[in-house]
């Protein structure tokens, strides 16, 4: 789901991020994926969401962070296209 | 001990003094090491910070997670690893993995080993001489000649006082030459031996020319020894020919092997008959007119 949503525009990964925050993959994600992340952060010289979803992959979220945090990002992903009327916050 | 003051202090001060850069923190406290001695707010604070920032390098890490976090949570041997890398760059030297020494190393070498004589090239200055060891001579207590003065520790500009010391001594040695004239005259005189010291003796030579008692004496020896015959210069150069005539007296009982007492003697015909000679007569009218 959250591979398609992406892959179809439905959210983008700031909206992703915008769910997934820091504190939340600091809290659940490995410690070789923050490595990783920073890694590839520092290389490129800057740190975007495209970035850091390059690494921390649909797969790699949907196997480390909480469920609810990304079923929030795809039902206010719905919201903003209209499919739906609640707000997930 | 809290060696992560220290550590805080001295990364800190290094950052501030640009001596150290960011860059050379995390060349040791990799991501990977952050990843896993970090706590995870940090990390979060990390993340949002490089999120939020245009650009993502290594001082917008060490900015946003700080040396005290760092020096809390890293393990201290790379946080000296780190430091020592820094230090050693300052002080010039290749960042290696040499043993952290304690002591300081010697900073002075140690005088080579001497090469062999045909492989040793020449010093720019010349060798002291070698010690010479003298083998003790037979007649090394017997005095010094009347010629040559005893070495005195007499200080420089004091002429006067070592000059008195040579005459008392010429006095002693004629007498002490009497008693060792049976002794073989190898003595040899070396060049190295200083006749006199005549930069003090010029001034004082001539008072021991006045002495009047040893003059005529010094005269009579004169046509007995060929090196006491007296040349025109003598008189010019008083100073020094006073020393030669005292030296003319050791040349005498030197060169004579005897007595220079001996050398004195006189044939009976020489003697003058002091009462029958007339220009020796004295009258008592002389010795008035000398009154007089």
């Amino acid at each position: 789901m959250m591979e398609s949503g992406l892959e179809n525009q439905i959210f983008q990964p700031s909206d992703v991020l915008a769910h997934a925050t820091p504190d939340v993959l600091a809290s659940h994600l490995p410690a070789e994926l923050l490595s990783k992340v920073l890694q590839a952060s520092l290389a490129a010289g800057s740190m975007t969401p495209e970035r850091v979803l390059e690494t921390v992959t649909p797969e790699v979220m949907a196997r480390h962070l909480p469920h609810e945090v990304l079923w929030a990002c795809i039902a206010a992903a719905a919201a903003r296209a209209g499919v739906t009327n609640t707000v997930v916050s | 001990m809290n060696l992560k003051g220290f550590f805080v202090t001295t990364l800190q001060t290094a950052l501030d003094l640009q001596i150290a850069t960011p860059d050379d923190i995390l060349k040791h406290v990799t991501p990977d090491v952050l990843a896993e001695v970090l706590p995870r707010p940090l990390w979060a604070r990390l993340l949002t910070a490089c999120l939020g920032a245009p650009r993502v390098d290594a001082t917008l890490v060490i900015e946003t997670v700080g040396v005290p976090n760092l020096c809390e949570h890293v393990p201290a041997p790379l946080i000296w690893a780190c430091i020592a890398d820094i230090a050693s760059r300052s002080l010039g030297r290749e960042s290696t993995d040499e043993p952290i020494v304690l002591r300081p190393k010697a900073t002075t070498m140690p005088p080579p080993p001497p090469q062999p004589s045909s492989s040793r090239s020449t010093p720019l200055t010349a060798p002291p001489p070698d010690v010479i060891a003298r083998p003790p001579s037979p007649l090394a207590s017997v005095p010094r000649g009347p010629s040559i003065p005893t070495p005195t520790a007499t200080p420089a500009g004091t002429g006067t006082t070592s000059l008195n010391d040579i005459v008392a001594e010429l006095e002693a040695d004629a007498a002490r030459e009497e008693r060792i004239s049976s002794a073989p005259p190898s003595r040899v005189r070396t060049p190295t031996q200083s006749r006199f010291r005549q930069s003090q003796t010029a001034g004082g030579v001539g008072r021991l020319a006045q002495n009047s008692a040893r003059r005529p004496q010094a005269a009579a020896m004169t046509p007995t020894a060929p090196t006491m015959t007296p040349t025109p210069s003598r008189g010019a150069r008083r100073g020094e020919t006073e020393v030669e005539e005292a030296e003319t007296e050791t040349a005498v009982a030197k060169t004579g092997g005897e007595d220079w007492r001996s050398s004195l003697a006189v044939e009976d015909e020489q003697l003058v008959d002091w009462q029958s000679a007339e220009e020796t007569v004295t009258t008592a009218d002389d010795i008035g007119d000398r009154k007089r």
